[in-house]
């Protein structure tokens, strides 16, 4: 016999007898207790459970590939009201209910350690649209590219999503979601105009910058804490082809200045930096109009210190022949070269020197040589001052555990102090621009344990604590890290918000609480 | 003995211990149905230290939690360690981090196993097993009773003196060198060595393997040396240096405990990861850190075994290639420990030695570097110094170990 009650539930770590050294960043597997009470009172209420293990299995993992959990059962709604049935049935019986669109999260923050997962991708309709007002509503569970396939029939776009689009509308709103113009607009969820939330006790609430404000700055980068987003209003944008420039760097620092340069100087539409490793570095910007280009090339192109590709070539080519042993290398760059920029000018794509779809052209090429069985992208986000040391850092980090990684920079317009920012992906301290950069390791076909890889993402998200930065990943999670970054009294604040919304602490709970 | 029809699982798990825990969190995660024989009945002792590296305690927390009171001895943490040389110059040193938890491995490994979610089937021993190429078949014996499982993998995470290893290799066990390791508890009438660190000593003449730390307002003085030498002599001789260098005054020993354990093959890279569809991992396949420290590559190595089942399930690949090449990483970093290149050129430890000992003067750095050259003449006989400086080579050449010396 096992003996019982040996362990009580007390920690001696929470007690404060050594320093923090973080969370339970991979939960326990909730023990299902009323499980079949809870799906008998949804199944009497017409909402249908699935629970067979070919249903279930399909969720085990997210885009990240490390974490694993299978929930119970799932449930596709249709509705609403079928996800306030769900929410209040949970409330009753206690019964975790995680939310989850496209699974683009890579810490396991759209898995579900048991209990009940909520397939929102078949609530992917598009409502609404208005192209006098430029407005959509959407349903929530949309995929990016769903919806930009509904605008261009009207000649209209979104206006900032991830790059990768098969995240969702309702997912990325919670998170944050960052674009090559997010230095200029924003993250996807300042794109938001109104929302249709299920709250954690199942309340059908519609909210607004006007109406239940304080629920939509709950809700908007709150990690599906406050409420499921069924419909959102988003700002859209008529369609128009763009004019891409690259310039290159050696100098990682030197291509930083150059990024904040750009932002601070609304200098382009769109602006970025990608490198392969700390070696290539290609600072990408892009204009929406031939005037915002000639602009560019009048007003601002001098003061870059990038260089062409040809005489970016050339460098190298000196390098690598001064440093010999380094062939390896010298010989992923090219055959990087090769593959990755063809695709970025393919003649089915461009039309007069433009590219007609960035939508369609970035996806590919995100899916096609940053994408992989496995997704690593442990991510900084810093204020302007401290983004460069906080970049370096990681990008040491990266040196240290592989051979091959891409760094991914961007900037990100922030609106004021809004409510929403507060305990964000956005950092407690920056001013009118943060600045974000993705770590990624170029895992391919190499297996890495899960106990490397997350050693990796601990040492990249030490950093962020060590300097009081955030992270705006594609989830969210920071249950490891949130009290470590933002300190026991804001989180304290946040939690006793999330206990008053959702008593029974059933809604995506593992994420950050 | 009777027997019963058998019982059907996806993994069965031979041991409850820390790897055993973390094979066991990685596997119910995925959903998959898994077992954990465990011969004693749970919570049962177990000898340990019980100081855990910084990498461990943070392994446990992010997988299984803030640590409860009941699974820590006092002091309750671990500030780093000291090394004493018979010169009698001392290094003390913090782990990287912070302090690290004492733990109470009664208590923690049945926190552990628990927390995990997995079926605790204990008081059951495991007698033997037959690779089907599809799956195992399992005998074990609870209470005079005879038990049989059918797994589709079977992961031996049962210690040094693995039943699994034995069954699978009988004649491993006999081909390896083997170290008593023993420590006795004494009431402190007087005790200098400072009760926040973990204090070893590179002595060549007391053992070699030889520590002392505060428990419970005990002392535990321990030796480590060749199986088939005298405990009790050892002991006494390591208590009379103390008292006569460290003026530690302690009571008549209250309680002894002891082990054999198999250290050696991480310093060589000679582990054994198992065949077909068992596995094995922990301390069973060879990982031990610097000072004897096993309870963090166990939870690590524990937690990439459950991986790569979970992996091999998903991808459909042969379990025991995705396991050798999961497990590289873990090698890496417990061979580096005592890798000399990586020693003198990083920093493979998760306490600074380098720093520390910079800080000594020349004189000092010279008489340190003489005893431990001098400490580890009593290793000669194993011939381990050729084979951890060719291991050495190949992995700054390659980058990895050879894993064709895994077994």
């Amino acid at each position: 016999m096992i003996e019982t009650n040996v362990i009580k539930d007390k920690a001696a770590q929470a007690n404060g007898l050594w320093n923090r050294v973080g969370d339970q960043t991979n939960p326990s597997r909730w023990n299902g207790e009323k499980w079949r009470s809870f799906v008998d009172h949804l199944n009497s209420r017409g909402v249908i459970v699935h629970e067979a293990l070919p249903d279930v299995s399909v969720f085990v993992s997210d885009a990240g590939g490390l974490a694993l959990g299978m929930p119970h059962g799932i449930v596709r709604p249709f509705s609403a009201d079928e996800i306030a049935e769900v929410l209040k049935a949970a409330q009753i019986y206690a019964v975790p209910v995680t939310t989850r669109g496209g699974g683009l999260t890579t810490e396991g923050e759209s898995v579900a350690f048991g209990g009940l997962l909520l397939d929102m991708s078949s609530m992917n309709r598009v409502l609404a649209v208005d192209p006098v007002n430029l407005t959509v509503r959407t349903e929530a569970g949309i995929y990016w590219h769903q919806l930009a396939e509904t605008l261009r029939q009207d000649g209209l776009d979104y206006l900032s999503a991830p790059l990768n689009l098969t995240s969702s509308v309702g997912g990325t709103l919670g998170v944050g979601g960052i674009d090559i113009n997010s230095p200029r607009l924003g993250c996807s969820a300042d794109q938001c105009l109104a929302l249709k939330v299920v709250t954690p006790t199942g309340e059908i609430i519609e909210c607004s910058t006007t109406e239940n404000s304080a629920l939509m700055e709950r809700v908007l980068l709150g990690y599906g804490q406050f409420g499921v987003i069924v419909e959102a209003t988003l700002k859209i944008r008529l369609f128009t082809p763009i004019i891409m420039k690259y310039f290159y760097y050696s100098s990682l620092r030197t291509a930083m200045e150059d990024l904040k340069y750009i932002a601070h100087e609304d200098a382009a539409d769109y602006s970025g930096i990608l490198t392969i490793m700390d070696r290539a570095i290609n600072l990408l910007v892009a204009f929406d109009s031939d005037e915002r280009e000639k602009e560019f090339n009048l007003r601002w192109r001098r003061h870059l210190r990038g260089y062409g590709e040809a005489s970016f070539g050339l460098r190298m080519a000196g390098y690598y022949l001064l440093h010999p042993w380094k062939f390896r290398e010298a010989a992923y760059l090219i055959g990087r070269r090769l593959t990755l920029f063809p695709e970025f000018w393919k003649p089915e794509y461009m039309h007069k020197g433009k590219i007609v779809d960035r939508t369609v052209v970035f996806s590919r090429a995100v899916w096609k040589f940053w994408g992989g069985r496995k997704m690593v992208i442990p991510d900084l986000a810093a204020s302007e001052e401290k983004f460069i040391e906080a970049v370096e850092r990681g990008n040491q980090v990266c040196r240290k555990y592989f051979r091959h990684y891409t760094l991914y920079c961007v900037g990100i317009k922030l609106f004021n102090s809004r409510e929403r920012y507060e305990m964000s992906c956005i950092p407690p301290d920056a001013g009118d621009i943060a600045f974000g950069c993705e770590f990624e390791p170029m895992l391919r076909d190499t297996d890495y344990s899960r106990d490397y890889l997350q050693s990796f993402k601990n040492e990249i998200y030490d950093i962020g604590v060590d300097m009081g930065l955030s992270y705006y990943r594609f989830g969210g999670m920071m249950k490891g890290y949130i009290r470590k970054a933002f300190g026991d009294d804001l989180v304290d604040k946040h939690l006793a918000l999330k206990q008053q919304a959702d008593p029974a602490m059933i809604l995506n709970r593992d994420v950050i609480f | 003995m009777k027997t019963d029809k058998a019982i059907a699982v996806d993994v069965l798990i031979v041991g409850a211990s820390l790897a055993a825990s973390a094979a066991a969190k990685r596997l119910v995660d995925a959903g998959l149905d898994v077992v954990a024989l465990e011969r004693r009945t749970l919570p049962r002792d177990k000898v340990c230290s019980g100081i855990l590296s910084p990498r461990g305690h943070r392994f446990l927390v992010e997988n299984f939690g803030p640590l409860p009171e009941e699974t820590l001895h006092n002091p309750v943490s671990c500030r780093g360690v000291t090394f004493h040389f018979p010169s009698m110059i001392s290094i003390p040193m913090d782990f990287d981090g912070g302090p690290t938890p004492h733990l109470h491995r009664k208590f923690s490994d049945y926190w552990t196993i628990t927390q995990s979610g997995v079926t605790i089937h204990d008081n059951t021993t495991f007698l033997e097993l037959e690779d089907t190429g599809k799956g195992v078949l399992i005998r074990a014996r609870k209470e005079g009773r005879e038990i049989r499982y059918t797994a589709r993998f079977v992961i031996g995470a049962d210690g040094p003196r693995s039943a699994v290893t034995k069954a699978l290799y009988p004649d491993y066990q006999k081909s390896i060198p083997w170290f008593m390791v023993g420590q006795k508890f004494q009431k402190i009438i007087a005790c200098p060595l400072d009760s926040d660190y973990f204090h070893f000593w590179f002595h060549p003449g007391l053992g070699h393997y030889t520590w002392s730390h505060e428990r419970n307002a005990q002392q535990i003085v321990g030796v480590g040396f060749p199986a088939g030498g005298n405990l009790h002599t050892m002991h006494a001789n390591v208590e009379k240096y103390l008292e006569e260098k460290h003026g530690v005054k302690l009571e008549p020993a209250e309680r002894l405990e002891g082990c054999t354990h198999n250290f050696g093959p991480s310093l060589i890279n000679r582990y054994i990861f198992g065949k077909g569809n068992v596995l094995i991992t922990g301390q069973a396949a060879g990982f031990f850190n610097m000072l004897a420290e096993g309870m963090s590559c166990a939870l690590h190595s524990g937690a990439i075994a459950g991986e790569a089942i979970v992996e091999a399930m998903q991808r459909n690949r042969p379990v025991q290639e995705v396991y050798r090449t999961l497990i590289a990483s873990e090698v890496r970093r417990c061979t580096d420990q005592w890798n000399p290149v990586k020693i003198i050129f990083g920093n493979p430890h998760e306490a600074d030695f380098k720093t520390a000992f910079g800080k000594l003067s020349r004189k000092e750095k010279v008489t340190v570097i003489r005893d431990l050259v001098d400490f580890l003449k009593i290793y000669a006989p194993y011939n381990w110094g050729r084979q951890i400086l060719s291991q050495s080579c190949i992995r700054l050449l390659r980058g990895e170990y050879p894993s064709n010396r895994w077994l």
